[in-house]
């Protein structure tokens, strides 16, 4: 079983507090809608959960059974909107590199049905320079998913998606609930029922 | 990266070009010969390590890496990389070096152990400087102040020991020298790194 916490969080730049004091306790099955104006800390959330920032004051900590997990970023897909891919590399070898890093199987079939589910299949022997933002965003949600990371963070993952592209994200948030913890930032009220908790940040 | 191999490829090669034209004629002592080719070589290598990871805070694909891979694993993959650049131009400069500048001599094995050592240390250096100056905005400036007085002491064992090996005796002192600094840059160098990677 799974568990996120975040204990008196707290992010400042400079003199500017982004937000603190937040608490949060989120278990196996959740996800989190973090919404909240341009500015009120959304992506630093998710930042501060993934690990890539150092909180000010307070932490985060990633449970399985009760135990702190080491390295949370070791059980994490992250997904951002201004996540940059290796323009040189196709959809296919950035999958491959990201199974070996994570030491994840690497199988050529398995890593194909997987871009297959994402629709990039036929696609995914072209470099990544090639696709167009949509394409990118469904690679970066490929790579967050492959290997059904525990805990999936996502900002903004919406962005530059097609209606095909919506029904895949929220599939893929009620499959993430069934064996993990999702926490997703947007700004578009219309996604609001994909969480079954919601933040508020800014308010 | 393509740019960046490219640059210190022209880099080095201008250097090399530079010093042959103005040592033209001239017989230069060992001293000398022992810096110009030292310089040359730092001179060439600085334009690619220095982008190594500039380029992806830039390009923003630092957060995949700090996502996927262990820091220990991207310094030296990192570093990997870097030292194969470092035995490119090698490949390049040396024969160049020798054709313009002065041909080798002296204590064959003394030199191949300056360019391991020397290189070892320099790539770990640079990769470590270049890692550190990414997190920066400022970065042109503070990367030559990062590196100088690492860079400092290394450069001028290097060249002591390369004086001694052209004048045809076995550099022992710089060599160990070397090794020292060689065994601090690894027992170190990741640890430092691990701690700047992450924010």
């Amino acid at each position: 079983m799974w568990a996120l916490e975040c204990r008196r969080l707290g992010k400042r730049f400079g003199e500017r507090w982004v937000f603190r004091g937040l608490e949060l306790s989120l278990q196996m099955g959740t996800v989190l809608l973090v919404r909240g104006a341009n500015g009120s800390g959304k992506s630093t959330l998710l930042r501060l959960m993934a690990g890539l920032l150092a909180p000010t004051e307070g932490t985060v900590v990633l449970r399985y059974q009760g135990t702190p997990v080491a390295d949370r970023k070791r059980y994490l897909g992250w997904c951002a909107v201004d996540g940059a891919l290796y323009r040189e590399l196709t959809g296919y070898e950035h999958l491959r590199w990201w199974a070996q890093v994570r030491n994840l199987p690497a199988e050529r079939d398995l890593l194909l049905t997987h871009l297959e589910r994402f629709e990039l299949g036929h696609r995914a022997h072209e470099r990544v320079r090639a696709y167009s933002a949509g394409m990118r965003q469904r690679l970066r949600l490929a790579l967050a998913t492959y290997g059904a990371p525990p805990l999936l963070l996502l900002d903004e993952p919406d962005a530059g998606l097609d209606s095909s592209g919506l029904r895949l994200l929220e599939r893929t948030l009620h499959e993430q609930a069934t064996y993990g913890i999702a926490c997703f930032a947007t700004n578009r009220a219309e996604f609001a029922r994909w969480g079954n908790l919601a933040l508020e940040l800014g308010s | 990266m393509r740019q960046g191999i490219v640059a210190s490829l022209l880099m080095g090669v201008a250097t090399v070009v530079g010093i042959g034209f103005a040592a033209l004629g001239q017989t230069l002592s060992a001293g000398l010969q022992a810096g110009l080719f030292w310089t040359a070589l730092l001179f060439g290598l600085f334009p690619a390590l220095a982008r190594g990871f500039i380029v992806e805070e830039e390009t923003g694909t630092a957060d995949l890496l700090r996502i996927g891979a262990r820091p220990a694993s991207i310094f030296w993959g990192k570093w990997l990389f870097h030292a194969t650049l470092y035995a490119l131009l090698s490949v390049v400069l040396v024969p160049l070096y020798a054709l313009l500048v002065a041909p080798p001599r002296g204590h064959a094995l003394g030199w191949l152990l300056l360019w391991l050592g020397g290189g070892f240390c320099l790539t770990s250096i640079l990769t470590l400087c270049g890692a550190l100056v990414a997190q920066t905005t400022v970065r042109g400036a503070l990367l030559a102040g990062l590196t100088f007085p690492l860079l400092l002491p290394l450069i001028l064992v290097l060249i002591a020991g390369t004086r001694q090996a052209l004048e045809g005796a076995l550099p022992a002192e710089p060599l160990q020298g070397i090794f020292g600094y060689a065994l601090a840059l690894s027992a170190g160098g990741a640890w430092v790194f691990e701690k700047v990677w992450q924010e």
